[in-house]
């Protein structure tokens, strides 16, 4: 008895990615044309658009762009349960990607009174990676480290050689977790009261994700965590080229 | 002063797309920057338009009725009358396989519609046409 629910349960979830991933594939055509016909409309080829106008087509476009960023994410998801994710590896300076997420979110950082202190050892190995998915990585990590500080925040990145690796960490004074957020972190759509109470907007897919890519590259992710103290999460990505 | 018979010819594009709306944007963009452009939605239209209307460039979208752009590429590159003519995929198909798929069955290049922006799409197409112009001298 327990076997056959065990299996229809098993046809369920088979079946719910693939509606998420048919979905997902189908809200991508209409997306692109949203976003098409507003870059358009910003570009000032038919006709140049007042202040006023600009702001608004400018925050409809940012909408649209989230709205891409979580179809992608969910057909990410729908592939990671479907075992199908892809990586595209090339050769890639980490140290670099690490520098560029955090370039790009130290204007975040600062509005929400926080500061981004940095260090990357140097002179570190190239690695073979999938780039732009271990940059999406970092970006959720230190974007979920600087979203989930109150007050004044204090966010050390690091990244050094371990042995065969590098080692990534990113480590903040931010809200923590509980222990019961710490079982479910990695959960795929998890997203604790506590989480929503801080920020709403979200899909609780970026560290399921987020393992999903460093387990494929080869390494592995944990996390240290003390309510109301702060997080520390760490990942691996080997040297040596993944076969 | 040129007058309308002194000016270049219009370079002639050829949009194989399914979309109502995608078809209006790009093909707007492309005839406000002096593009030719013509259109089909489906693929035996789209190869049977290469054939008759001899396009510079051809941009082809992969998922479409009767025929996908995988096989209409590979026809396309098949054929001697019409294997020398540039094709940019323009899709939402993003997975690095099918990126792969389009480039080793031809393509010059792989957009992909929700990461590229539109306004550069008068820029790309003007590049791959000089390139097959240079090439072909």
């Amino acid at each position: 008895m327990a076997k056959k629910s065990k299996s229809r349960l098993t046809a369920n979830m088979k079946n719910i990615t693939e509606v998420t991933s048919v979905i997902s594939h189908q809200l991508k055509t209409p997306l692109a044309g949203i976003k098409s016909a507003l870059e358009v409309l910003l570009s000032g080829d038919l006709g140049s658009l007042n202040k006023d106008q600009q702001e608004y087509v400018t925050l409809a476009l940012s909408s649209a762009a989230k709205m891409i960023g979580l179809v992608k994410n969910l057909l990410d998801a729908s592939r990671i349960d479907e075992k199908r994710m892809q990586l595209t590896l090339t050769k890639a300076d980490f140290g670099k990607i690490v520098e560029r997420v955090i370039g790009d979110l130290e204007s975040f950082a600062r509005a929400k009174n926080s500061q981004i202190i940095t260090r990357i050892e140097s002179n570190l190995p190239v690695l073979s990676i999938d780039e732009t998915k271990i940059q999406e990585v970092v970006n959720n990590l230190v974007f979920n480290a600087i979203r989930y500080t109150r007050g004044k925040g204090s966010i050390v990145v690091a990244v050094s050689k371990k042995g065969g690796n590098l080692l990534f960490s990113c480590a903040d004074n931010g809200i923590g977790m509980t222990p019961s957020e710490q079982k479910n972190i990695f959960k795929k759509f998890y997203r604790s009261p506590r989480v929503v109470e801080l920020a709403t907007e979200g899909s609780g897919l970026g560290l399921f994700i987020s393992r999903a890519i460093i387990r494929q590259s080869g390494g592995k992710v944990w996390f240290e965590s003390k309510q109301n103290q702060g997080t520390t999460f760490y990942f691996t990505l080997p040297i040596k080229p993944i076969q | 002063m040129s007058t309308p018979e002194q000016q270049e010819p219009k370079h002639k594009i050829l949009l194989i797309e399914d979309d109502k709306f995608l078809i209006k944007l790009y093909s707007d963009k492309l005839t406000r920057e002096g593009f030719e452009v013509s259109m089909a939605i489906t693929g035996e239209e789209g190869l049977s338009k290469v054939k008759s209307e001899k396009p510079e460039l051809i941009l082809l979208d992969v998922i479409l009725p009767q025929k996908n752009g995988f096989d209409i590429l590979s026809a396309l590159k098949l054929d001697s009358t019409t294997k020398s003519i540039p094709v940019v995929m323009l899709t939402n198909l993003g997975q690095e396989s099918d990126v792969k798929t389009g480039l080793e069955l031809g393509a010059v290049d792989y957009l992909v519609k929700t990461d590229f922006s539109i306004t550069r799409l008068p820029e790309v197409v003007r590049k791959h046409i000089a390139l097959h112009t240079k090439k072909g001298k």
